[in-house]
């Protein structure tokens, strides 16, 4: 994002929106205008059309080119990837599970929110966790717009050009056997320590028939505290051709 | 997306948090956007338990992002959010969506315990989960709890910590209520899961020092 020092008037309504602090007060001209730090800027477009708060309409987005126009497509969620032609950072992971059965028994699903919540994230920062899963024999989610930029999915290095961008978050996503799932949340819990930022992290499971979520002690036995929150996956899905059957 | 799950905040305080989602999978057909009309329809019948809702198509430049009206008649509603913060009202919705039968996955986003409940009381075995174990990494770079347990309402981190505090700060002026602020905040939420309530009862807690309006 850009801010038009000529139209800027300086009342520093648009700083406290930017959810990197990336906007400050500068002299330009004898005068105090605000200006985007465009290394820390992550291109989400909130100080523009999002909040809407410029009374001049002094920000705008400029024509963002390769490897730069990777920030808007992980930093705005109203932006498209490429690589999936969706919004959104992840897959339909376990939301359509019901129907797809992306997650059978026995199988988890594991998604590390790189940069969440509100910190961001460098692909350096992915990298560094992407390499060290991929040593741990991880397969990354193919469908995933991260894997789409990296140029070796199998060992999780990504493209050169794209380390040193920084984005608001982005999700490393891959499937794993439960009997493999613990030392993989070690592997996991070991590469948080080497890392500038934070994650949120998420694990996938299929309910049993008597209602008990097996992967909640295999995490506890990493280490790891299962919060309340969850997302549930309810089983009302119905494959269309189910319909057409009828 | 996993925008929802990582809601901070005291037990009793997220048993008034609910996000009820919806997702036409480009995987395997389900439905299609005549079918998401008909969930609008259903929502529309429960506006006024709503809390906040969004199909990620805003309308920005002030003002609100979603207005009820306009989203029955949307033809791009790919998802559905809708927040509840009433359990009640949501085992409610819930059992229509069940007996309209309309072959949509459903998400439910909140306490596991609060939603098991709901379903058991309409007959829904849960499929699978999606559990949230927490921020790893540099956690030090985090805002206070106060501040996460507002920012994380958006999960995709458009509602800046900064905001929250020059925010905050407003109320403390005098310049805003705690319902305002709440409502500012929410307008940077595409989704529509930001939840406006708690944020403000949030909000409160906060300056209940101050001479908040």
């Amino acid at each position: 994002m850009i801010i038009d020092k000529e139209k800027c008037i300086g009342c520093e309504r648009c700083h406290p929106y930017c959810p990197v602090g990336a906007i400050a007060t500068v002299e330009w001209e004898g005068e105090s205008v605000s200006e985007i730090d465009q290394e820390a800027c992550v291109e989400c477009g909130t100080c523009n059309e999002r909040s809407s708060i410029c009374p001049v309409q002094a920000i705008y987005m400029p024509e963002l080119k390769w490897p730069r126009v990777i920030r808007e497509h992980f930093s705005n969620p109203n932006a498209s990837h490429p690589s999936t032609t969706t919004q959104g950072r992840g897959t339909e992971e376990m939301k359509t599970n019901d129907v797809t059965g992306r997650y059978p028994p026995g199988v988890a699903g594991v998604a590390l929110e790189m940069g969440r919540p509100g910190i961001g994230t460098s692909f350096r920062d992915i990298q560094t966790v992407a390499v060290v899963l991929a040593g741990a024999g991880v397969a990354f989610e193919e469908n995933n717009p991260v894997s789409a930029l990296m140029d070796d999915i199998g060992a999780g290095t990504f493209q050169p050009e794209v380390l040193g961008e920084k984005v608001l978050s982005a999700i490393l996503e891959f499937k794993i056997s439960n009997d493999r799932l613990g030392e993989v949340l070690q592997a996991i819990k070991k590469v948080a320590a080497r890392i500038d930022t934070v994650f949120s992290l998420d694990l996938i499971s299929r309910v049993d028939g008597d209602g008990r979520i097996p992967v909640i002690p295999i995490a506890e036995a990493a280490g790891f505290n299962v919060r309340p929150n969850c997302k549930t996956n309810v089983g009302l899905g119905r494959p269309m051709f189910e319909e057409a059957c009828k | 997306m996993t925008h929802s799950l990582h809601r901070h905040g005291k037990e009793k305080d997220l048993k008034e948090d609910f996000v009820l989602m919806f997702l036409l999978s480009k995987i395997i057909p389900q439905g299609t956007y005549d079918t998401m009309k008909q969930i609008w329809e259903i929502l529309a019948g429960y506006e006024q338990d709503l809390v906040n809702y969004g199909n990620h198509h805003p309308n920005w430049g002030g003002g609100p992002l979603y207005r009820m009206e306009d989203l029955k008649k949307a033809d791009n509603s790919r998802m559905i959010m809708a927040v509840f913060k009433d359990r009640k009202a949501l085992t409610a919705c819930l059992n229509e969506l069940k007996e309209r039968n309309l072959g949509i996955s459903v998400l439910v986003s909140g306490l596991y315990n609060e939603t098991g409940k709901t379903c058991a009381e309409i007959g829904l075995k849960p499929h699978t989960v999606n559990l949230s174990l927490g921020i790893h990494g540099n956690t030090g770079r985090l805002p206070g709890e106060n501040q996460l347990e507002i920012q994380t309402m958006c999960g995709h981190a458009m509602v800046s910590s900064h905001l929250i505090l020059h925010l905050i700060k407003e109320i403390e002026a005098g310049a805003v209520t705690c319902r305002e602020a709440a409502e500012e905040m929410a307008r940077m939420c595409d989704c529509g899961i930001f939840n406006t309530y708690r944020a403000e009862k949030i909000l409160k807690r906060i300056t209940a020092s101050s001479h908040s309006r």
